[in-house]
């Protein structure tokens, strides 16, 4: 082999690794599942609209981004038509008929992805590359971003791209499979992520126009691995730094496929009509673009229904009994309106379920602090678990060293020998279910505490941005959700979103202690705020498997005892009647036994999570108080007569908005695409690293929504719709705000999230691309 | 008497009402119960063996079906094609049930190939993964390959002797070739080195045919040398090739399983380490012992497979105290006495009891004192407060008692029904020396872990080592496991 020291243009170096940054930033961010919230599969798409879209994932993923065309056929002509007007592509179909015409022919032969090298070289030696290639650097990849499940993993502290040359030079299974050469290769390969992108590009005859899609194909290639390098540099950026790990994946795909190319020269032919390809402008085809088109109308079909149930505010109480605040997870709405059916004084609002306090929290027994907030945002609160005993940390390093113990070379056979027939009654008790759920965690506290005067500024915006200005109830809950499971994998993706994929106990108990305390009180009034002496707060937690509401009396409340009963029976009652409504939904369930779910070892879809979601509106819940939302809507209060300067409004929109939007388009992108953007089957799942999941032996992490997540085993759960955001406000004040943020707006101009203007809670405008409001 | 326990079982995996969703886990309740109901009633036929072995074997392995059915009834509700899956189940768990109390070894063959034969079509549940197929491909070129070596060894067996009656073969011996062939088999059928390539893949069926093939199927192979243990143990040769072969495996397996991240990879690792063991237990002529080691091998594996969901959790819990305590090597020295001391304290109590230990006891119980050091230097580490020392001594101490009143049931409850171990000659000696001398080697290097396993210079090391030394992809491209899909 002669390698020539290969030099690039500056120039054209520059636009290659220009290319490599736009290849990684259209990779979205994969949450490890420690704590994983949603994101938007398309976040690096969300400048095109859903046709362009599909036709770039179909060239770099090989999948179709809207359902098949089956799910067209009860589709109205008026929404199709009004759909087909509304479309701006210049290559829409003519009218109507042509548009039905084009949908109801079969869809044209599924998305084939451009093929990588690996593909190529495969189909031409009859050896399966790409396999070996998916086994080989997901075995390294597994060991290199492993957070503790191996004993023995690689040398900390290098570089992502030095610690896989390593790897790989020492690696023989490619050249087993018969990849001869490859550790030479490996071994010459350049020495910085950047050359070797470089050199391979010139090896492989990329020009930066091809460059684009062909990186993106190649990072697609590796699955969720991309997709947690992703990760790295969101939380490096959100730190003000820079993480090289995504491109230095890069580099390690293109080194292979260098080393395929030269493997097999006989596919030069093929591979340089695929660079031809790649090189073309990404353009939709008419039948993507009808496809999205029918999609629209799918989308209006649901917003006519929604406009239908709207139909003005209803009667609301001088001063409630009782208020209870709850996450704006579209799991609260049917128990909110459970609440609300007790009693005509009893009144719910819906906030982020972080409560507006940004805290990174430590919990008991480590120095590990963990974020309780939406991933946009960074933490500026810190807090702590009070009664943080030492005794606590020993056991918990006892139960760890045991667990080496358990896993080391030699000690593992003295472990069984000793151990194993314990197990005996492990198996018993977990067979039947007769685990505890946890106790609730140690009254959380600000760490470092905070100033009388940020107290009562803190709380002052809080109150604020949740519409919560009065009147004051006697009794106000901040009520959080989680998700207690037993042996689920994917665990946090059932807690709170806004929490960062944590329990919300700790904000909503953190939020109670700090409007109950009196040096906030005493400084409200300064901030134009005024609490009842008689109003008390009281934080709880809804756990969303079982529908019961843990209330935590973390204060005394001698005056309060009445209102505490009179709201607990409520609350189980409200808990009744949600379980009812929720259980005939899941397979195997019964109203009464729901809450076995949590506790059963076996139980691969404890709950729907937040399937179905279709909506999210911002406005007085009375405008929403009694329509039965089927637990599809995320519902945020929003009174925007209170609203100084819509400060409350452009907070609502630029991040709980946003939030609603990943978590709708995750379940869109694992609906629509799952062999992409779904998280495969869980009764093959093999935890890997303490990240994430790989199917079987296979190599390639699996990021998104589980199969079972989404589907019940005969039908799906969720459709697929672009998420309906409706606001009560004066137009031009929404309007301002989409204007100032430009990503946002791009959100709603390329058709990834439909925006409504409500008026006395009826549906009376609709945004359109441009700032434009129709109706 | 004990097979009756078959019954429900077979019954159910043919009966075309196994659609309702309870019968397949009230079947294995019904084998449970008459598994333990025949326990003290059985009597032994020319098809049923019913000593203490194949009853405690039946009642496992009911007592594994019950729980992985159970698990499987919840797992697979909605999805379409569980009928099927709970059939093939309980076929499995039918053939295994004949497997480990037949009398007469064409029924053990027959009840081999049965098993293989079900079990391929398990892990071919999703015939479209490649993975998948490559696997059940190379489970079943390994578990034929036994299969074919035991129907030989039949075959030789019964034109020596004219008889393949269990309890005869026992008392008067069998062919060399033949117990030849059954060490053969029972290495393959245990996934041991270097052919245990099949184990570590099969995770690409659902999880509880993962749990019930490691807790229920792949200690088969010593269930074979258990139940021919009389004949096995005439042949000092086979039970040396067993303790080598088994002893390699383990401390190859045990090994490789510090490399791996994914759980279900680990735990596969961690079976042919367990299997090793298992092995060389046989082959040091501790039979009461190996039977334990199934016992508490399999209670162990099944609920870490069934409960692999926990894996993330479980990571969490692990790098919340901050960082371990790393111990020098003078604590490693340390932990060692200690751990000698509490081994000889609990030894000679154990003799005061007036117990007798042969060599190969013993010697065992050194390897497992070895695993015991490192619990006590993880306590004694510099930097480990002393709160946490005694607590892990505690757990030494406990565990420490814990295996010796097993290894005393064990003896008490099986020792009649199988035979003592063999006097040490020069070979066994020599073994027992390379034994101890090779696990306390691994044990030491294990103890001083963190010192050396980020050093670059055991960089390649590991690379070869997270790969299982290759064995498994030369045995891909042996049998065509690269080839590309036909497009």
């Amino acid at each position: 082999m002669f390698l020539k020291p290969i030099q690039t243009p500056p120039r054209l170096a520059a636009a290659l690794l220009a290319a490599a940054e736009t290849a990684a930033r259209a990779i979205p961010p994969a949450f490890p599942l420690e704590a994983t919230v949603a994101v938007n599969p398309f976040l690096g798409q969300s400048g095109e609209d859903l046709a362009q879209a599909a036709a770039r994932l179909a060239r770099v993923a090989g999948v179709a981004l809207t359902p098949p065309r089956a799910a067209l056929a009860e589709v109205a002509d008026d929404d199709l038509a009004a759909a087909l007007i509304a479309a701006t592509s210049p290559l829409k179909p003519r009218d109507l008929a042509d548009l039905k015409a084009r949908l109801a022919r079969p869809a044209p032969a599924a998305p084939q992805a451009l093929p990588t090298v690996a593909d190529l070289v495969s189909r031409a030696t009859g050896t399966d590359f790409a396999a070996i290639l998916a086994r080989s650097f997901g075995l390294w990849a597994a060991g290199a971003f492993d957070r503790g499940q191996a004993l023995w993993t690689p040398r900390p502290g290098m570089g992502a791209f030095a610690a896989w040359r390593e790897w790989a030079t020492h690696d023989l299974t490619p050249e087993i499979a018969g990849l001869s050469g490859f550790c030479a290769h490996v071994a010459c390969a350049p020495d910085t992520a950047d050359r070797a992108i470089l050199r391979a590009a010139g090896r492989l005859s990329l020009t930066p126009e091809a460059a684009e899609t062909a990186f993106h194909r190649l990072l697609i290639d590796l699955g969720g691995w991309a997709g947690h390098a992703r990760h790295l540099l969101w939380q490096a950026e959100l730190a003000g730094q820079s993480d090289a790990t995504l491109t230095d994946l890069l580099a390690i795909r293109l080194v292979w496929e260098e080393a395929l190319f030269d493997h097999c020269p006989a596919i030069a032919a093929d591979w340089a009509a695929t660079v031809q390809a790649h090189a073309a402008p990404v353009a939709p085809t008419p039948d993507q673009v009808a496809e999205a088109i029918g999609q629209e109308a799918i989308e209006r079909a649901h917003q006519r229904a929604l406009a239908a149930l709207l139909s003005g505010p209803a009667p609301q109480s001088a001063r409630p009994a009782l208020q209870a605040a709850f996450c704006i997870d579209t799991r609260s709405e049917p128990f909110r309106r459970a609440l609300e059916a007790q009693s005509e004084a009893v009144e719910t609002l819906g906030f982020a379920g972080f409560f507006g306090l940004p805290v990174a929290h430590r919990p008991a027994g480590t120095d590990q602090r963990e974020a309780h907030l939406p991933v946009l945002l960074t933490p500026s609160l810190g807090s702590a678990a009070t009664g943080d005993v030492p005794a606590l940390r020993i056991a918990a390093r006892a139960r760890r060293a045991w667990g080496r113990f358990r896993q080391a070379a030699v000690s593992s056979f003295a472990f069984v020998e000793a151990a194993g027939p314990a197990y005996g009654v492990k198996l018993v008790v977990d067979a039947l279910g007769l685990g505890h759920p946890p106790a609730p965690q140690p009254l959380p506290r600000f760490d470092p505490p905070l100033a009388a005067a940020e107290k009562a500024a803190r709380a002052a915006a809080i109150l604020r941005a949740m519409s919560l200005t009065g009147p004051h109830a006697r009794l106000v809950l901040l009520i959080g959700h989680g998700a207690h499971l037993t042996n689920n994998a994917h665990e946090s993706a059932y807690r709170c979103g806004a929490c960062g994929g944590q329990s919300g106990e700790v904000s909503a108990r953190l939020l109670a202690g700090l409007l109950n305390d009196p040096e906030t009180r005493a400084g409200l009034p300064a901030q134009g705020l005024t609490l009842p002496k008689d109003t008390l707060f009281v934080a709880g937690l809804h756990d969303t498997v079982s529908d019961r509401v843990t209330l935590f009396r973390d204060a005394p409340a001698p005056h309060h005892a009445a209102d505490l009963a009179q709201a607990e029976a409520w609350l189980a009652a409200a808990g009744r009647l949600t379980r009812a409504e929720r259980a005939p939904r899941l397979p195997g369930a019964r109203a009464e036994t729901l809450a076995r779910r949590a506790t059963d070892w076996a139980e691969l879809r404890p709950e729907w999570g937040l399937a179905g979601c279709a909506a999210f509106i911002a406005a007085p819940r009375a405008m929403t108080r009694g329509r039965r939302l089927d637990g599809r809507a995320f519902l945020h209060s929003y009174d925007w007569r209170q609203d100084r300067d819509f400060a409350t409004l452009e907070l609502i929109l630029t991040a709980p908005v946003v939030v609603a939007s990943w978590i709708s388009l995750q379940y869109y992108g694992s609906t629509v695409a799952p062999a992409v953007f779904g998280g495969g089957d869980k009764l093959i799942h093999n935890v890997v690293g303490g990240i994430g999941v790989v199917e079987g032996n296979g190599g390639r992490l699996r990021v998104g929504l589980p199969l079972q997540a989404l589907h019940d085993g005969q039908a799906p759960v969720h459709a697929p719709l672009r998420l309906s955001v409706l606001v009560e406000a004066p137009r031009p004040a929404i309007t301002a705000i989409l204007a100032r943020h430009e990503g946002l707006r791009q959100l709603f101009d390329k058709g990834w999230l439909h925006l409504f203007a409500l008026e006395d809670g009826r549906m009376t405008a609709r945004y359109r691309p441009g700032l434009v409001w129709e109706g | 008497m004990p097979l009756l326990a078959l019954a429900p079982v077979v019954l159910l995996a043919a009966a075309p009402w196994r659609r309702l969703p309870l019968l397949p886990e009230a079947a294995s309740l019904v084998a449970l119960a008459l598994a333990a109901a025949g326990l003290g009633i059985g009597t032994p036929s020319a098809f049923v063996r019913a000593d203490a072995v194949s009853a405690t074997l039946g009642l496992l392995v009911a007592f594994i079906a019950w729980v992985v059915l159970r698990h499987a009834r919840r797992q697979m509700t909605g999805e379409p094609r569980a009928a099927r899956f709970h059939a093939l189940l309980l076929a499995a768990v039918a053939a295994v049930l004949v497997l480990v109390q037949a009398a007469n070894l064409g029924l053990v063959v027959a009840a081999f190939v049965a098993v293989g034969a079900v079990l391929r079509q398990l892990l071919l549940f999703y015939p479209d993964r490649p993975e998948a197929r490559r696997a059940a491909a190379k489970f079943s070129t390994v578990w034929g390959l036994g299969d074919l070596a035991l129907i030989l060894a039949a075959g030789l067996t019964w034109a020596e002797r004219g008889t393949l009656d269990i309890a005869t073969l026992n008392a008067q011996g069998m062919p060399g070739g033949a117990i030849a062939l059954v060490v053969l088999a029972a290495a393959l059928k245990t996934a041991a080195f270097p052919l245990h390539g099949w184990v570590t893949e099969v995770m690409e069926a659902p999880t509880p045919v993962s749990a019930l093939l490691h807790a229920g199927v792949i200690n088969s192979g010593g269930v074979l040398l258990l139940t021919l243990a009389g004949a096995v143990q005439q042949s000092p040769l086979a039970m040396a090739a067993l303790v080598a072969i088994g002893g390699l495996t383990a401390l190859f397996g045990a090994v490789v399983m510090l490399t791996q991240s994914a759980v279900k990879t680990a735990l596969a690792w961690s079976t042919v380490a367990q299997m090793g063991f298992l092995l060389m237990q046989c082959g040091l002529g501790l039979w009461p012992l190996a039977l334990l080691h199934i016992l508490a091998h399999s209670l162990y594996k099944a609920h870490a497979f069934l409960s692999s969901g926990t894996a993330v959790r479980a990571v969490v819990a692990t790098t919340r105290p901050g960082p371990v305590a790393v111990p020098s090597a003078g604590a490693v020295l340390r932990s060692l006495a200690l751990a000698l001391a509490l081994y000889l304290a609990v030894a000679a109590g154990v003799a005061a009891l007036g117990l007798h230990k042969s060599p190969q006891a013993l010697a065992l119980g050194a390897m497992l004192i070895f695993g015991t050091t490192y619990l006590v230097a993880q306590g004694l580490a510099d930097a480990a407060p002393s709160a946490l020392t005694w607590r892990l001594l505690g757990a030494a101490l406990l565990a420490t008692l814990a295996y010796f009143g097993f290894q005393i049931l064990a003896e008490a409850t099986w020792g009649p029904a199988l035979p003592p171990p063999p006097q040490a000659g020069p070979l066994e000696w020599t073994l027992i020396a390379l034994a101890v001398l090779s696990f306390g080697l691994i044990a030491w290097a294990q103890t001083l872990f963190p010192l050396w396993a980020h050093h670059p210079s055991t960089a390649g090391l590991r690379v070869h080592l997270a790969n299982g030394l290759y064995l498994n992809a030369a045995l891909d491209r042996l049998i065509g496991g690269f080839r590309a899909p036909n497009t």
